[in-house]
């Protein structure tokens, strides 16, 4: 254990010298910016920082690309709760409760208790990560194709509850969902599907260009069509920023639960802060006793995706500095830049390199209080967007999400699948199909399918495999409870009602 | 009235990008300054193309190389490096072959030139370009867990012409892909039936969480993704696909296949491309700097940085290599099953 305390001694000499404060500030401070810009990810923003880091100490270079990346799941929840066009993939979810608590005239409060609570989620996972970081490597890589598969099937089970109204719509929309992520070259065979021979969709659909259609596009459609509407009075206004002690109660619980959930999951190389945060929302909406109150400005269904997610960005270092797995897209340009830098990241990192093991660790905590003291007092001025003209507002979305998508391939292809994507949003919105199960079959979809065809070719074709595996028993038992429950609960009520009228 | 206008505005979005996409499509050029028999000179900026994203292997290997060019005052033009990511290159390529008779362009390119086309998924190959010169390779390696009780390539191959389905390779790409491919090729040098291997692809770096956590068998990957394991001492390495073995304090542990009487070799292989009927003198021009390149001790400082080692081929020579090279890939998807149609 004395290796550890010396490790973080020379973490902390890194983290609190004038450098690691400066570069900590830098990285949250342009991670934030382009977090808030929809579209624009941390994955350029890093990509374009590595020539500058060249030659720096790689400490020092860790601890601010980092801060980017943390820094702009920090950020993106700005744009998801004010336009509803997620910044970056990890805030689709913050934009469920986030985006009708602005409408309703609270954009101030709706974006205080995002930024509290990406604060205390990053904080805490920070404290699991240095506490655990040692011994979390072997939780890192202890999900197989199995349990990956039972993981996404208990997300799944969620959909029907993710919808107001009805179900059939709901399933329908989950269907379409699943369909889109299939296109794409086939991991597991090399086979293109549903390409019609075009070189574009190789590759399949990126998350942002869907999300950005369905959620973005889909508003601005709606928004001009109700240009005139009474109800957009309330839009207009910021409200308070003060949180009241009911709102401090109803946060404390999703807090405590999804900062733990949300960096186990981050720690799942391949997972990450998407499916960390929805699968806190859908969560944390199952155990609700007022579910009704979701997806529409409720806190607690705003509170529990932004705790998530950059409770998974803190999760996903460790498979980074543990192994020298990089879980995600992000972490892989990190370890790319490390590379360049001399430093070989594998398990043998915490001994060969403890400063900047802990270097970083170490720095996420004063990372984390620069993105509180940078975000809070600007609230009031960000949430001034609101009160932008709405005509001057729409196109300002517009030409961000053009933007945003735009800087993942610099292929104009995309642009005119965000623009389809626009419409199909626009149509489901106007019959009344619910986006968020779309959503969430075309995240959760893909690697369910892949980790399924993993699995059977694994077990040559025997289902035992998922009995066999324990985490896959254990998800699959909840997945069926999961499933069970609601039906029961129907069953009950309508017994009980029943009752009384008889 | 109002469903008029929002399906307006959807339209002139269309529009507008469509004409954007117009701009794009016409940016090339096919400018060429000096004639085609005396000397020649960029006239204007050049621009590497990576048919990637950025941080990959394609990418680094044009930013560093764009990077030295510049820095060494190998070439005085401005050189941008621009990403065109999608369908493991296709995009790219696609890109490029509009850009014909240019002199200017230039991409970066390994082995995926060669199976894409033949696995259906790229209209344009390697002959349709116009190869300049091959500057670096890299090795595959086939690790297996430390508590695995395979100690050596034979011993594997032998469990595996007993009972194909007991073992699980995994890899990073799909099946017909660079993974897949080389763990094939030793196999059938070895005398096993290809077709019965059980071959899992995990994307995002999840081939060596299998690896780990005992869900697969076999990792079949780059040499680098394994030398921070092997040091751990978490996994071991059965083989490197290298003639010789390599340079370096872990690396030189690994044995290669050849010294366990496996008589084959996989080179990954990356070089550069121009795009069709590129103008010879620019071609000369372009293999005279690249062997700078090539040769300077700053690249090779690049190169110690990243593990790749020198394999340098001029124009000539590369265009031999990769058409044999083509060949004996597409006998080995033909057995396999896996040649596009």
């Amino acid at each position: 254990m004395d290796g550890v305390m010396d490790g973080i001694i020379s973490g902390l000499q890194v983290a609190f010298s004038l450098q690691g404060i400066l570069f900590v500030l830098i990285g949250v401070f342009i991670g934030t910016f382009i977090g808030m810009l929809p579209g624009l990810g941390p994955i350029s923003a890093i990509a374009i920082m590595i020539p500058i880091t060249y030659g720096m100490d790689p400490a020092l270079a860790l601890v601010l690309m980092a801060g980017v990346y943390y820094g702009a799941v920090f950020g993106g929840s700005t744009s998801s709760i004010l336009l509803n066009a997620p910044g970056i993939s990890g805030t689709v979810a913050t934009s469920f409760d986030g985006y009708p608590m602005a409408q309703q005239g609270k954009a101030g409060k709706a974006l205080a208790i995002a930024a509290i609570s990406s604060f205390a989620g990053g904080t805490i996972s920070v404290v699991l990560l240095m506490v655990f970081a040692p011994v979390l490597s072997s939780v890192a890589i202890s999900f197989g194709p199995p349990a990956y598969f039972a993981l996404m099937l208990l997300g799944l089970t969620a959909i029907a509850s993710l919808s107001e109204g009805s179900t059939l719509k709901a399933l329908i929309s989950a269907v379409i969902g699943f369909m889109v992520v299939t296109i794409g070259i086939d991991p597991q065979t090399g086979t293109a599907r549903f390409t019609f021979g075009s070189a574009n969709l190789l590759d399949g659909i990126d998350f942002l260009v869907i999300a950005l259609g369905l959620f973005a596009l889909a508003e601005v459609g709606f928004l001009i069509m109700n240009r005139k509407e009474k109800i957009m009075k309330n839009a207009k206004e910021i409200g308070s920023l003060k949180l009241t002690k009911q709102d401090a109660r109803e946060m404390s619980g999703p807090i405590g639960r999804h900062s733990i959930l949300g960096f186990i999951i981050g720690i799942l190389p391949g997972a990450g802060a998407t499916i960390a945060s929805f699968i806190s929302y859908i969560t944390e909406k199952r155990i609700s006793k007022k579910p009704e109150e979701f997806g529409k400005g409720s806190v607690k269904g705003l509170s529990a995706p932004e705790v998530s997610n950059n409770a998974a960005t803190s999760g996903a270092f460790v498979p980074l500095l543990s192994l020298g797995i990089p879980g995600s897209g992000t972490t892989a340009v990190m370890l790319g830049a490390l590379l360049v830098l001399g430093i070989q990241p594998g398990p043998l990192l915490m001994t060969d390199h403890p400063e900047v093991f802990w270097g970083v660790i170490v720095s996420m905590y004063i990372g984390n209080i620069f993105l509180l003291i940078l975000n809070l007092p600007l609230i009031p001025y960000i949430a001034r967007v609101l009160t932008i003209p709405r005509p001057m507002l729409i196109s300002m979305v517009i030409m961000f999400s053009v933007i945003g998508v735009y800087s993942i391939s610099f292929n104009t292809f995309d642009l005119y699948l965000l623009l389809a994507f626009g419409v199909i949003g626009f149509l489901m919105r106007m019959f009344a199909f619910p986006a968020p199960p779309f959503i969430l079959a075309f995240i959760l979809g893909g690697m369910m399918e892949q980790s399924f065809r993993q699995s059977m070719t694994i077990s040559n074709g025997s289902f035992m495999i998922f009995f066999e595996n324990k985490i896959a028993l254990a998800l699959i038992m909840l997945s069926l409870l999961s499933f069970a429950y609601p039906i029961y609960q129907n069953y009950r009520k309508k017994r009980s009602s029943a009752n009384t009228e008889g | 009235m109002r469903k008029f206008l929002t399906l307006s505005l959807f339209v002139m979005m269309a529009l507008f990008m469509a004409a954007c996409g117009n701009d794009e499509s016409s940016g090339g050029d096919s400018s060429s300054d000096g004639d085609a028999s005396g000397e020649w000179e960029p006239g204007q900026s050049i621009e590497i193309v990576a048919p990637a994203g950025a941080g990959g292997g394609w990418d680094t290997t044009a930013r560093m190389a764009a990077q030295v060019f510049q820095e060494e005052g190998i070439i005085s033009e401005d050189i941008g490096v621009v990403n065109k990511p999608g369908g493991g290159g296709a995009v790219g390529w696609a890109y490029i072959a509009n850009q014909e008779g240019s002199n200017h362009n230039l991409f970066v390119s390994s082995s995926p030139i060669l199976l894409v086309p033949l696995s259906g998924n790229s209209e344009y190959g390697h002959e349709d370009f116009t190869p300049i010169a091959n500057v670096i390779a890299d090795y595959g390696a086939f690790a297996v867990s430390k508590d695995a009780p395979w100690e050596s390539l034979n011993e594997l191959f032998e469990d595996m012409k007993e009972d194909p389905s007991s073992i699980t390779v995994v890899g990073t790409s799909s099946p017909g892909s660079m993974d897949h491919i080389q763990f094939v090729r030793f196999a059938k040098a070895a005398g096993i039936d290809i077709t019965k291997i059980k071959y899992v692809s995990a994307p995002d770096a999840d081939g060596i969480t299998q690896l780990l956590n005992g869900s697969a068998d076999v990792f079949s990957t780059g040499v680098g993704e394994v030398i921070e394991q092997a040091r751990a001492g978490n996994i071991r390495v059965l083989a490197v696909t290298s003639e010789e073995r390599l340079d370096g304090e872990v690396l030189s542990t690994f044995p290669t296949a050849k010294e366990q009487g496996i008589d084959e070799v996989f080179i990954n292989w990356r070089g550069f491309f121009g795009p069709p009927g590129m103008d010879q003198a620019a071609v000369d021009y372009y293999e005279a700097k690249f062997k700078e390149l090539s040769d300077s001790e700053a690249f090779a400082e690049v190169r110690a940085n990243y593990g790749w080692d020198e394999m340098y081929m001029g124009s000539e020579e590369y265009k031999q290599f990769l058409d044999d090279e083509k060949e004996n890939l597409k006998s080995l998807l033909e057995e396999l099953n896996l040649l596009g149609k």
